[in-house]
């Protein structure tokens, strides 16, 4: 199996803080990755880090082995290469959904319109989006917004997607939603790195989790490693309030 | 000599001075909206040196008379006072609408900056696609109430000779003194009708459609 | 513009503008008489519509709304016309006999008349006046609105009348919020001062053309006009920030 993501000893600090403490870890084609842990401990900074929307101070990454550390690299189209989806969701709001998963492939990749508008429709097809593509994102709920936003990335037709907190600013009943549709796509083969706290998600199709707090990866495993025998004491103490907040493995379906 | 009646006074307001008015407050708000567009881009996206060169820009214009800037530009370039009033008029716009506009660029939501950087756009497409579309959808009210203040300002170039529609009061009402209060009467009432319509519609009917797309609520 | 600094100097001299100094000086002063008188009559009229707007009852508040979008449509130079042609237009439709050709002056250094009120600088101040109150009615009354109801509320639960709250609640708050905005208003009130040219008044820009006539030094006078009401318009702001900064409550 290839290596399509290759995280190595990343730094980075905001002022004096820092957040991130030397993480390393790689992301196989078609796998998913799952990173979860207490608020603050770095985990949406390291996704930031690797699509280099907020650089690393050191540490290297390589996209299918290309470093997007050098001097010169063409970060934009590295970019292109690496989909992001937000807790916000951070539609456009002044195009309509279908405008919103266009725009990237006919502005960035440079294709043609019909081409883009394809593409699109397949990317709106996958997360069930196809009645909405006339709509603004304002007259969307936000389940739907973020299937957008999914739906966004997919069709840049990139080597990884990012999710970063994807469910966490969604009611309840709309989480289901969005994780069907991130269930789907994990499972037709798409490389993930996924920052959640849906354990009934990571269960599901995690090829590995990694539990981060202040700044490193404090353990990491299987989904049934962590779920049968963690051994950090934070791990045990962590999965055990996540159990009494959302009572136990609720979003498996 | 006959005395002038009211009608024919009132004609020659409409023919004789209201295409001076309209002219300057197309050719105000045109040029404004290109000096303020530049200005805006420059004080949200230039380095610090350049921007303050822009807000200098924007001070200067907005601490002077426009019938100031008129006289100099008529003693200063010797071109015919409608010119010099068009120039007035645009230049002092271009500080205002530079205002409105990076008001509206700051006003466009940060997150959706990061999702295009993210799609591997870069800063120009960004501003392009992203920012700049909203950007204008938001400055519609400012700019509404921009071309109402362009269309009033417009009525200073008569102190500097241009026959626009107070200035043609003044060059029948000595015939019939007594008309010249309902002339004037009826010019306030024809600038009323220029800039209440505009300003209200998109003051209103704007706002709420901007608001119900998600594009800036408390713009 | 023509010339190195070196002949401006030269010309400057040579033609005396600085024996002018005196009677620019003296406009000045109208100037900014009108500028003041305008300000404190606008903010009078200006407030009573925004306590009428935004407190008003719907009688009221539709004719403060009326007045305010009324004002803010049409130039300024056309309202202070009526104001100034209003009585003339009584006296010559014989309705009355207003008198008009009164007048307050004082005697300069060399003993000529100086004026210092009469009809056409009144109707300016009013047009000024009334003007203004129309664009501080709307600051004032939007930073009203952003006080909570809640507050109005809490007024009333503890036995305040209407207006009592408006009074100790509302204008506390309301007053020092609106302070930023207003002065936007209140600095640049100077610029519109020059309306009174159109009624004949001898202020600052209506000397400077006098000058002008007199000297033929057009551009560098126009110039010295600029530089003046921008350094005032720029004291004046500064000035009120350093107020605004100085009276800053925290929370409100």
């Amino acid at each position: 199996m290839s290596i399509v993501l290759d995280v190595r000893e990343v730094w980075k600090a905001y002022g004096n803080l820092e957040v991130l403490k030397g993480v390393t870890f790689d992301v196989g084609e078609k796998e998913v990755k799952v990173v979860f842990g207490p608020s603050g401990s770095g985990k949406s900074t390291l996704l930031r880090c690797i699509n280099m929307l907020n650089p690393p101070d050191k540490g290297e990454i390589y996209l299918k082995g290309k470093s997007l550390m050098e001097e010169g690299v063409d970060l934009n189209s590295m970019r292109s290469r690496i989909g992001m989806v937000f807790q916000q969701f951070n539609l456009f709001s002044h195009l309509k959904a279908l405008e919103n998963v266009t725009i990237g492939p006919q502005k960035v990749l440079g294709m043609e319109k019909e081409d883009a508008i394809n593409r699109a429709h397949i990317a709106l097809n996958q997360v069930h989006m196809m009645e909405w593509i006339d709509h603004y994102p304002a007259q969307l709920s936000g389940g739907q917004q973020q299937r957008i936003g999914i739906a966004r990335a997919l069709a840049m037709d990139p080597d990884v997607i990012l999710f970063d907190e994807p469910t966490s600013a969604l009611d309840p009943e709309l989480i289901g939603e969005v994780l069907q549709v991130m269930l789907d796509i994990a499972q037709a083969g798409t490389t993930m790195i996924v920052v959640t706290h849906e354990m009934g998600f990571a269960r599901a199709v995690a090829s590995e989790m990694f539990f981060m707090d202040e700044g490193v990866i404090v353990e990491s495993g299987t989904p049934n490693h962590f779920f049968t025998t963690p051994e950090n004491e934070r791990v045990k103490q962590f999965l055990h309030r996540l159990e009494v907040l959302y009572g136990g493995q609720n979003t498996e379906e | 000599m006959q005395e002038r009646d009211f009608s024919s006074l009132l004609a020659f307001i409409i023919t004789a001075g209201l295409p001076a008015t309209l002219l300057l407050t197309v050719a105000g708000l045109g040029m404004g909206f290109l000096i303020g567009l530049a200005l805006a881009l420059i004080r949200v996206y230039a380095e610090d040196e350049i921007a303050v060169i822009a807000q200098a820009y924007e001070n200067v214009f907005r601490g002077i008379p426009v019938l100031v800037l008129m006289l100099l530009f008529l003693v200063m370039t010797g071109w015919p006072a409608l010119f010099s009033a068009g120039l007035a008029l645009g230049l002092r716009s271009g500080a205002y609408q530079s205002q409105i506009m990076r008001g509206a660029i700051l006003s466009v939501n940060e997150n959706q900056v990061t999702a295009a950087y993210a799609l591997g756009m870069d800063r120009m497409q960004t501003a392009r696609f992203i920012v700049l579309p909203q950007a204008f959808r938001l400055a519609l009210p400012g700019w509404s109430n921009e071309y109402a203040v362009v269309t009033k300002d417009t009525a200073w170039a008569g102190a500097i000779g241009v026959l626009d529609m107070v200035k043609s009061v003044d060059y029948l009402i000595f015939e019939n003194p007594i008309l010249y209060l309902p002339a004037i009467l009826a010019v306030t009432i024809i600038y009323f009708v220029l800039t209440y319509p505009i300003t209200r519609y998109a003051g209103e009917k704007m706002t709420k459609r901007l608001s119900s797309l998600g594009l800036g609520g408390n713009y | 513009m023509t010339g190195s600094g070196n002949i401006h100097g030269f010309t400057l001299l040579q033609y005396g503008l600085v024996s002018y100094f005196d009677e620019l000086a003296q406009s000045f002063l109208i100037t900014m008489e009108l500028y003041i008188v305008g300000l404190v009559l606008g903010f009078s009229i200006g407030l009573t519509f925004a306590i009428m707007r935004q407190y008003g009852g719907r009688i009221f508040s539709r004719i403060a709304t009326a007045y305010i979008e009324v004002i803010r449509g049409t130039p300024l130079i056309t309202q202070v016309l009526i104001i100034y042609a209003l009585p003339v237009a009584i006296n010559m439709s014989g309705i009355a006999s207003l008198p008009l050709d009164w007048y307050y002056y004082y005697l300069d250094s060399q003993g000529r008349i100086a004026i210092t009120l009469n009809w056409p600088i009144l109707s300016s101040m009013i047009g000024l006046g009334i003007n203004s109150a129309a664009y501080q009615a709307e600051y004032l009354r939007g930073a009203f609105a952003s006080i909570t109801t809640g507050q109005l509320q809490a007024a009333t639960s503890i036995g305040m009348t209407r207006w009592q709250s408006i009074r100790h609640v509302v204008l506390p708050q309301g007053l020092r919020r609106a302070i930023p905005a207003w002065s936007n208003e209140a600095a640049y009130l100077p610029k519109y001062t020059v309306v009174a040219i159109w009624v004949g008044v001898m202020e600052f820009l209506n000397m400077a053309k006098t000058v002008v006539a007199k000297t033929f030094l057009s551009v560098e006078v126009y110039l010295i006009v600029a530089l003046t009401f921008f350094v005032l318009i720029t004291l004046v702001s500064r000035f009120l920030e350093y107020i605004h900064n100085r009276t800053k409550i925290p929370g409100v």
